[in-house]
């Protein structure tokens, strides 16, 4: 119940960082989902290091959270270079050279995970883009892509931890926007289980994002993980991966969820209805495209 | 012409100006449209609208003999529902174009996007590039003409109307097939052609329906007048009504169709009781004019509420399963007791119009009768998205009953075994709901209310999304609700009660902290005033009667709706038998029979002690059995009742 956006610059443009571009096509789209805004952004990877964010809350809870946080890296051996908290959460980038799916698992049992990754950040929240964006300053950020979601919230409640876009647990860089349903979402995380995978909440685009992962971690080019997704997730859906070279859709065979793309020399975009994409080119006829249903694609970036 | 800039200009305002440009007859051209949704919509005028760019949802929707051309693209349900005229796109068109047609030439320069001409009546659509899956999804009639290839599963379940490929027949939908094309039909295509000046030399394969499924072959035979009220209050298993129904599919061979509700025995209203001894409170004279009923339901939003004299509607049923002339009955009773009537399924008939002050308009999967016009001289506007009888199924109308009146008025062929879909095509989830709501509100001006009927099923997530999706009000329609046709396993054994349904959707708006944003209007099982009161009492702001008052206006509870030869005159289109039934004084009837509610209502109300019905609430009620204090919630007290029967006994 949502509307979702990518978009990949190909290169620098001049006055537009990621971060408000995805902040402009959800505020096009925001009608699909008043309860809640997300980004997943990526910025500035330092190898060694690992930025992680969290749920922590306000005042003590938050506290006692971070404490409980810094404990849990510490037993990790992962050293805190840089930490602050915005909003109700906590953001620190460590030192790490350990195997991240153990430590994740173990972080995620301290407190809520929002995102791990090298470079990727994930902001999310109730409110709208305008909402969210003035709390976490996500108009800032740069990068080189990037996704973003707006929710209305059906299934669970409206929680900042319930919004999209979800991380691929466990794995790092990792993130999808997802409108849609999965139908056969239990068979499918059972499935995942047994091979050992974590789940943080019961939402059916966690499960497409760690799906996903799960094929990347075994080698398998992110086009067909999406091939494959879309022969073995049921339902409906119109989705978006990125990882921190790419981003990437899937559409379902019965074409039952929006989604519309454009692409000139400049970037590629992605959104679930055209809306969106004008809002970055106001006054302009686009020449999009409609997605066929049953297909995928991918763009990869080239800075 | 006039320019109307869009960047500058909310959509709402440009809607008036161009409805406004419309009556004066001047051609409006718009610019800096940026995608944006519901441009030109509910406009009836004769006039040109030119989109220089591109625009999104339900463009040109519910409009009447306007030309709109668009130079780009346009997203989702381009033309929605027009009547006639003329749209012209020149990039490509998002999915269902063209939905529910009943007229007009849909012209799109580039590819089209899924379920093309869905529900479509009348009309042509035609695309000059590649349609995509499932063009010609349930189509009743008019014809779709694709230049490029046809996408997968053209013409699934079509039931009339020609699908024409210049391309290729990528794969045919279920119940479609190729057959031979006349040399007229190639030239009527060439002169539209040429007349909207597409090249194309090609030749066309033509896509029809295959009669192979959408057909009951062989009607059911009639049975036994045999009483519903037989049927449901045996005890014993195997009773008359199953020997009869086993019998009849031992001829058939598939499943049976029926009228009313479930024949189960379920917790409801009726395993309530008052919390306090009424008895001494019985009698009060005048007892109508110590309280106040009148309910606006509606309004929350800005919209024009309707004004009910007591908190009680009639359920919406269709003209179709119900005779003309039982819909005109219903509708003057309704004028008589002041309250709202529902015109269900199937469209508006002016009789009917004309009978009730106060009508409700119903929008169905299959837009069957729904039209710009009717919309406009409705008091509210109501999108069907189940019901509690048959919650997730769409509906049947035997060719018995699909005479050429009810055809005319739904937009469809006549005779044929007509299936309402169960899905609408352009809401597919909460996201779209949005944007369909909107649109009824720009083609209506913001006047009328909005409201959603649902059958009870899931119903927290439903209710939350209704809610957050900013409907006026909700129909809630409980299990025990009725029908004009449904197969009879589903009536008995899917759904939820009555009772659980307000009850879980009192928790789900108190959940969210949202109940003051929305109105409840309870269905389903509602016999009287007493029923009435209870479901006040567990939050409805009305409720809804159906079933009562085809009882009181005439019906015998045969249960034989779907068959077509009511011997009553309701629920029939055979004029011989519906000239049994006298609308005046059957209208008298169900206004009585209203009045006999009302006065529950009061009395009951006063007895508890309060002067307004807003002030009755859960507190003033007990449970009288375990599983409806289990659903409830409300305090298990069977006492009252044991005293009663030994007040009897002694
Ligand atoms: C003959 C008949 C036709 C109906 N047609 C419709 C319809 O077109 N749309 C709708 O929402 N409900 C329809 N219903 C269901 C009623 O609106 C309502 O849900 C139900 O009758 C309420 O329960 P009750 O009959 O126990 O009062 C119909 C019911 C009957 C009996």
């Amino acid at each position: 119940m949502c509307g979702i956006a990518g978009i990949l610059f190909k290169h620098e443009v001049p006055g537009l960082t990621t971060g408000q571009a995805l902040i402009d096509m959800l505020d096009g789209c925001q009608h699909r989902g008043p309860d809640s805004t997300g980004f997943a952004l990526y910025d500035g990877a330092h190898s060694g290091q690992l930025k992680l964010r969290f749920f922590v809350g306000e005042a003590e809870a938050a506290q006692e959270a971070i404490a409980r946080i810094r404990r849990a890296l510490d037993e990790h051996d992962a050293k805190i270079v840089e930490e602050e908290t915005i909003g109700n959460n906590y953001r620190v980038i460590v030192d790490f050279n350990g195997n991240l799916q153990k430590f994740s698992y173990a972080i995620e049992h301290a407190a809520k995970v929002i995102s791990i990754g090298s470079s990727l950040e994930i902001v999310k929240d109730v409110g709208s883009a305008a909402e969210v964006d003035a709390r976490y300053e996500v108009n800032k950020v740069h990068g080189s892509h990037g996704l973003g979601h707006v929710r209305l919230a059906t299934e669970s409640d409206v929680k900042p931890e319930a919004s999209h876009p979800f991380w691929a647990t466990g794995f790092a860089d990792i993130a999808i926007v997802h409108n849609g349903q999965i139908t056969n979402y239990w068979k499918m995380r059972r499935r995942l289980e047994r091979r050992g995978f974590e789940f943080t909440t019961d939402n059916d685009s966690e499960l497409i994002a760690v799906y996903l992962a799960d094929k990347l971690s075994q080698g398998l080019p992110l086009k067909d993980a999406l091939q494959t997704s879309i022969e073995d997730l049921d339902g409906t859906f119109s989705f978006l991966v990125s990882t921190d070279r790419e981003i990437g859709y899937a559409k379902d065979r019965l074409a039952a969820k929006p989604m519309v793309m454009y692409e000139n020399d400049d970037l590629v975009a992605v959104a679930s209805e055209e809306v969106s994409l004008n809002k970055l080119f106001p006054g302009q006829a686009l020449q999009t495209r409609e997605p066929l249903p049953g297909t995928f694609a991918t763009w990869s970036r080239s800075i | 012409m006039v320019t109307i800039d869009l960047g500058a200009v909310p959509v709402r305002d440009a809607n008036e100006q161009i409805r406004k440009h419309g009556k004066a007859g001047e051609n409006v051209e718009i610019v800096n449209p940026d995608a944006r949704h519901h441009i030109g919509v509910g406009l009836t005028a004769p006039i040109d609208v030119h989109i220089r760019g591109s625009a999104g949802y339900f463009c040109a929707g519910l409009t009447d003999q306007a030309t709109f051309t668009i130079d780009n693209n346009v997203g989702w349900g381009l033309g929605d529902n027009i009547y006639s005229g003329t749209v012209i796109v020149g990039g490509n068109a998002g999915a269902i174009p063209a939905v529910g047609i009943r007229g007009a030439n849909i012209i799109i320069k580039g590819n089209m996007g899924s379920r093309a001409g869905q529900v479509m009546k009348a009309g042509t659509l035609l695309c000059a590039g590649n349609a995509n899956f499932m063009a010609g999804y349930m189509l009743y009639g008019g014809r779709i003409i694709i230049l490029g290839d046809s996408g997968e599963r053209v013409g699934e379940d079509m039931t009339g109307g020609e699908i024409f490929v210049g391309g290729r027949v990528q794969d045919l939908g279920s119940d479609a097939e190729l057959t031979d094309m006349s040399s007229q039909e190639d030239e009527s295509i060439r002169e539209f052609l040429d007349r909207f000046e597409i090249p194309f030399n090609g030749s066309f394969q033509k896509i029809v329906n295959a009669g192979k499924k959408l057909r009951y072959g062989s009607p059911e035979r009639q049975m036994r007048s045999l009483p519903f009220f037989t049927f449901s209050g045996g005890s014993s298993y195997w009773n008359a009504k199953v020997q009869e129904d086993i019998h009849i599919k031992s001829q058939s061979g598939r499943y049976r169709i029926r009228g009313y509700g479930t024949a189960r025995a379920l917790p409801h209203l009726s395993d309530l009781a008052f919390a306090r001894d009424l008895s001494r409170s019985v009698g009060t004279a005048d007892v109508i004019s110590k309280v106040q009923m009148y309910t606006e339901i509606g309004g929350i939003n800005g919209a024009n509420p309707l004004k009910l004299s007591m908190p009680v509607m009639v359920a919406p049923m269709s003209y179709g399963a119900l005779s003309r002339s039982t819909k005109h009955a219903i509708g003057l009773a309704s004028a008589m007791s002041d309250i709202a009537e529902n015109t269900g399924e199937g469209g508006m008939s002016d009789a009917q119009r004309n009978a009730a002050k106060q009508l409700i308009f119903q929008c169905l999967g299959g837009r069957l009768g729904w039209n710009i016009h009717d919309m406009k001289r409705a008091d509210g506007l109501e999108i069907y998205i189940s019901q509690g009888a048959k919650p997730g199924l769409g509906g049947q109308l035997m060719a018995k009953k699909v005479t050429q009146e009810l055809a005319d008025i739904r937009g469809i062929p006549a005779g044929i075994d007509l299936r309402s879909p169960s899905r609408h095509p352009d809401i597919l989830g909460a996201d779209d709901l949005v944007i369909k709501i909107e649109e009824f509100r720009e083609a209506t001006g913001y006047r009328l209310p909005v409201s959603v009927k649902l059958g009870a099923g899931r119903v927290r997530d439903d209710i939350k999304i209704a809610v957050k999706d900013g409907f006026d009000f909700i129909e809630l329609d409980g299990m025990q609700g009725s029908t004009g046709a449904g197969s009879s396993e589903v009536i008995d054994f899917v759904g939820i009660p009555t009772l659980a349904a307000i009850i879980e959707a009192e928790e789900a708006l108190a959940e969210i902290g949202r109940r003051q944003d929305i109105q409840i209007v309870l269905m389903g099982g509602m016999r009287d005033g007493v029923d009435a009161v209870k479901g006040l009492c567990l939050g409805a702001d009305a409720v809804a009667f159906g079933t009562s008052v085809i009882i009181a206006g005439g019906c015998i509870a045969c249960m034989q709706c779907h068959v077509g030869q009511c011997v009553t005159g309701i629920a029939t289109q055979d004029p011989a038998h519906e000239k049994r039934y006298q609308p005046e004084v059957e209208a008298q009837n169900i206004h009585r029979f209203f009045e006999s509610v009302r006065w529950q209502i009061a009395a009951l109300t006063h007895a508890l002690g309060y002067d307004d019905v807003r002030k009755l609430s859960r507190n003033d009620l007990v449970a009288l059995t375990p599983e409806a204090a289990a659903i409830t919630g409300l305090p298990y007290e069977p006492a009252p009742r044991k005293r009663s029967a030994e007040a009897l006994a002694g």
